[in-house]
């Protein structure tokens, strides 16, 4: 593995001295320190470490307030609470404010080393997956679309803004479920589902359900398609999908997706718009603690 | 679709709500409802994988909504349904639907669930199951639904 930079934040100069040897003993590379609020912004923003590890007793402020501080600076860096105290208050605290693990002082060498490895490893899994997931849905999208109906859409513009929409009409949402869960979202207008399910029936849809229907087959070949392709890629990630929903009407919100990275594009048809919204979160449950 | 799958849903809302600081929680009607969902003004829908699959749909009018969040923040004003009260339905969904799937892990039934996703306005929906189980909590006089579309994945 590649080395792993570590921030010691700590109002105990002892206890920086027992981390750092410990960590250097296991083979991280302890590039700074810290002791109050300033330091650590001054630290963290000019070394920008992996990983800091954070005591809860800061003079002045607390651990808490230095770990918002330091994901102001960049939100991917990883928190560890490293405290005497430990309890469900703190601990649902800590990761209400996106630390991403807990350890309880004295610390256990192995435990904190364990720790760490395992957040580092999983900062690349999902750096793998934010990387190419809009790319493999997007060829999915293509590919199925090029086998449904024999042209092959152009896509807009990619954007990575997360923000609330007005639905064209007609939209399909899919759960995305594996170690990262998400969702993909299609949007269209009704005109534009009404073409598609004629061209692919070669004939008008009999009913709204049956245009319904086909909708949600598409966007099912889409996610499962391009869910597959990424599983190939890598095993761990083990992405399956959820049967999908169908929404319309006249006025449908769709609101700000809760998630880590989204991606929307808007893939220009024959037949119509059709925006292409997929993003994933990195789940809270995914906490990383040996409690 | 069977009936037992509710009951998770039932216990959930007994073991969240009273976390957020909201106690008085009744069970409404179960209805059996079609494909096609008319919605009451807001649609929170959360997919699920494992050994059952399909969506739970979440289901409330925005006025409920803005109330519900209201309590969540122990009283505090809520006049819009605005990004901070969507995304405090959102979590509020996703915990109670957290909640359940450790009701059916400990019942042997291992599912995974998928971030929430929220509309509103004046739409319909359409479930993946031909048949959804309705039930109808009463939280503190409000309606709030749940739509239960999960079958055994075979």
């Amino acid at each position: 593995m590649k080395d792993i930079k570590v921030v010691v934040v700590d109002d105990s100069p002892f206890s920086i001295a027992l981390l750092r040897d410990m960590l250097t003993d296991n083979g991280f590379d302890v590039v700074g320190e810290a002791t109050c609020l300033e330091e650590t912004v001054e630290v963290v923003g000019k070394l920008r470490p992996n990983i800091v590890t954070m005591d809860m007793t800061i003079p002045g402020t607390d651990g808490i307030e230095c770990t918002k501080a330091i994901h102001a600076i960049d939100p991917n860096i990883n928190v560890i609470i490293v405290s005497s105290m430990m309890d469900d208050e703190i601990v649902k605290k800590a990761k209400k404010n996106h630390a991403c693990g807990y350890i309880q002082k004295p610390v256990d060498p192995e435990e904190l080393t364990l720790l760490i490895n395992r957040i580092m490893a999983d900062d690349e899994l999902f750096k793998e997956l934010d990387e190419v997931y809009y790319k493999v849905y997007k060829e999915s999208f293509m590919d199925v679309f090029n086998k449904l109906m024999k042209t092959v859409p152009k896509f807009g513009e990619e954007s990575n803004s997360d923000v609330e929409l007005v639905s064209r009409g007609i939209s399909v949402v899919m759960g995305i479920i594996g170690k990262y869960s998400g969702r993909m979202l299609l949007d269209m207008s009704y005109d534009t589902a009404e073409k598609l399910s004629e061209f692919a029936l070669k004939r008008k849809p009999k009913s709204v359900e049956e245009m319904l229907n086909i909708m949600g087959e598409i966007c099912n070949m889409v996610a499962g398609n391009a869910s597959s392709v990424i599983n190939r890629k890598n095993k761990l990630l083990g992405l399956r999908v959820a049967p999908p929903s169908i929404f319309y009407g006249n006025s449908i919100n769709i609101s700000k997706a809760e998630l880590d990275t989204t991606t929307s594009s808007v893939a220009n048809t024959e037949f119509g718009e059709i925006y292409v919204n997929v993003g994933f979160q990195r789940r809270s449950g995914e906490w990383m603690s040996n409690i | 679709m069977d009936v037992k799958y509710i009951n998770p849903f039932f216990d959930a809302f007994l073991n969240v709500m009273p976390e957020l600081g909201i106690k008085d929680i009744k069970k409404g009607n179960i209805s059996l409802r079609g494909k096609i969902i008319e919605s009451m003004g807001v649609l929170i829908i959360i997919g699920i994988v494992g050994d059952l699959k399909g969506n739970i749909i979440y289901e409330t009018t925005i006025e409920n909504a803005k109330a519900i969040v209201s309590k969540m923040m122990m009283g505090a004003p809520v006049k819009e349904l605005d990004e901070m009260a969507q995304s405090a339905i959102e979590e509020l969904t996703n915990m109670l639907t957290a909640n359940a799937a450790t009701s059916f892990s400990n019942e042997g039934l291992r599912i995974d669930i998928s971030p929430p996703t929220l509309m509103y306005g004046n739409f319909k929906a359409s479930s993946n199951a031909d048949k959804t189980i309705c039930v109808e909590m009463i939280i503190d006089g409000l309606s709030f639904r749940v739509n239960v579309a999960i079958e055994k994945y075979k």
